[in-house]
């Protein structure tokens, strides 16, 4: 049987706490981004939908940056290293997070992630994050450069239904412009609503399966 | 979405605090959560009730207030709530972090928070 207890007046206390239970998270992404300052890393985190084109962004990318920068990749995903696999053909040092059932990275995992890598040999990292739009807006990484992907074959909502990912990134891809007519989709629009919501983000309109406006994102990163 | 995991860390920040007075029974727990957060408040309920079972804080009361966000512009000095877009005729409203009176970026000072203020127990 389980004892109950009856509070009793003059008993009570009322003990004052300011405790930030977020605060945990973004202690251990500063970290994070001293680490990769201190080692000279550039850091840029890709977020977005399942299917909307990280990796494939990430793939362009390193495609025309590997000469350049020698690059690392951190993957998150669920279960498998289908995205590591891809990157991991262009000569790119990856370490792969699999999160089983969580959504999204936090900074404790990619601190892990982070051990695993020779940071001496690296000049650029990528971070890939698990394919949502939610919960990564709420958990930094450390990262340098956070980086949203959006398609269009997402529906012309997709922006302005989830506006806190937006506020926090600092470029916006809009991906598989290709098919904006057979979606019948403004792209004008898409663009209008990232910036309504963080009018400092830099909106890069691409099509990562050709290429297309791969080298304005890298321009927009700074690379 | 991670309401369950920010609910286990509050209540071991509780139960730790409890201990530390000795208390045998919580009475109730003030929590603040920032609007810009993005956790669901029915959801922080339900995950209190079910790992508070069996603990000293069983039957405790878990009261939630929201902190309004906040925002700062560097280029013309607004200080004040984060402004909302509204676009009536799509049921839409969402928080923007562009500045309400010079439509700069502006930076989020206050609203981000998920804050244990206060634990009334019983010593």
């Amino acid at each position: 049987m389980r004892e109950v207890i009856v509070a009793e007046e003059g008993e009570i206390l009322d003990v004052e706490l300011s405790e930030n239970l977020l605060k945990m998270n973004e202690e251990l992404a500063s970290k994070n981004r001293e680490l990769l300052k201190k080692h000279g890393i550039k850091s840029v985190e890709i977020m977005g939908s399942i299917g909307s084109g990280k990796t494939s962004l990430i793939a362009e990318m390193v495609k025309r940056l590997k000469e350049k920068y020698r690059i690392g990749f951190i993957a998150g995903d669920l279960t498998t290293t289908i995205d590591s696999d891809r990157i991991s053909k262009n000569g790119v040092d990856v370490v792969q997070i699999n999160t089983g059932k969580e959504c999204h990275l936090d900074a404790n995992l990619v601190m892990k992630a982070l051990e695993r890598l020779d940071l001496e040999a690296l000049d650029l990292l990528f971070i890939e994050n698990v394919g949502n739009l939610i919960c990564p807006a709420e958990f930094r990484l450390g990262s340098e450069k956070r980086v949203v992907v959006v398609s269009i074959t997402e529906g012309p909502f997709m922006v302005v239904k989830h506006p806190f990912i937006f506020m926090e990134a600092d470029v916006a891809v809009i991906n598989k412009i290709d098919l904006a007519e057979a979606m019948g989709i403004e792209v004008s629009k898409l663009e209008k609503d990232a910036l309504t919501i963080n009018p400092r983000i830099k909106v890069v309109k691409t099509n990562c399966r050709t290429g297309g406006g791969i080298p304005k994102v890298i321009e927009a990163l700074g690379l | 979405m991670h309401e369950y995991s920010m609910t286990v860390s509050l209540v071991n920040a509780v139960l730790r605090e409890a201990k530390k007075k000795n208390s045998k029974k919580v009475l109730e727990v003030h929590l603040s959560v920032g609007s810009l957060s993005l956790l669901a408040h029915e959801q922080l309920k339900f995950w209190y009730k079910v790992l508070g079972k069996g603990t000293i804080l069983e039957g405790s009361n878990l009261r939630i207030s929201v902190e309004e966000g906040e925002v700062e512009c560097e280029d013309c000095g607004y200080k004040g709530p984060i402004r909302y877009e509204e676009r009536l005729y799509d049921h839409l409203f969402f928080p923007t972090v562009s500045c309400p009176r010079c439509g700069s970026f502006v930076k989020v000072v206050k609203g981000r928070e998920c804050i244990i203020k206060s634990i009334k127990m019983v010593i």
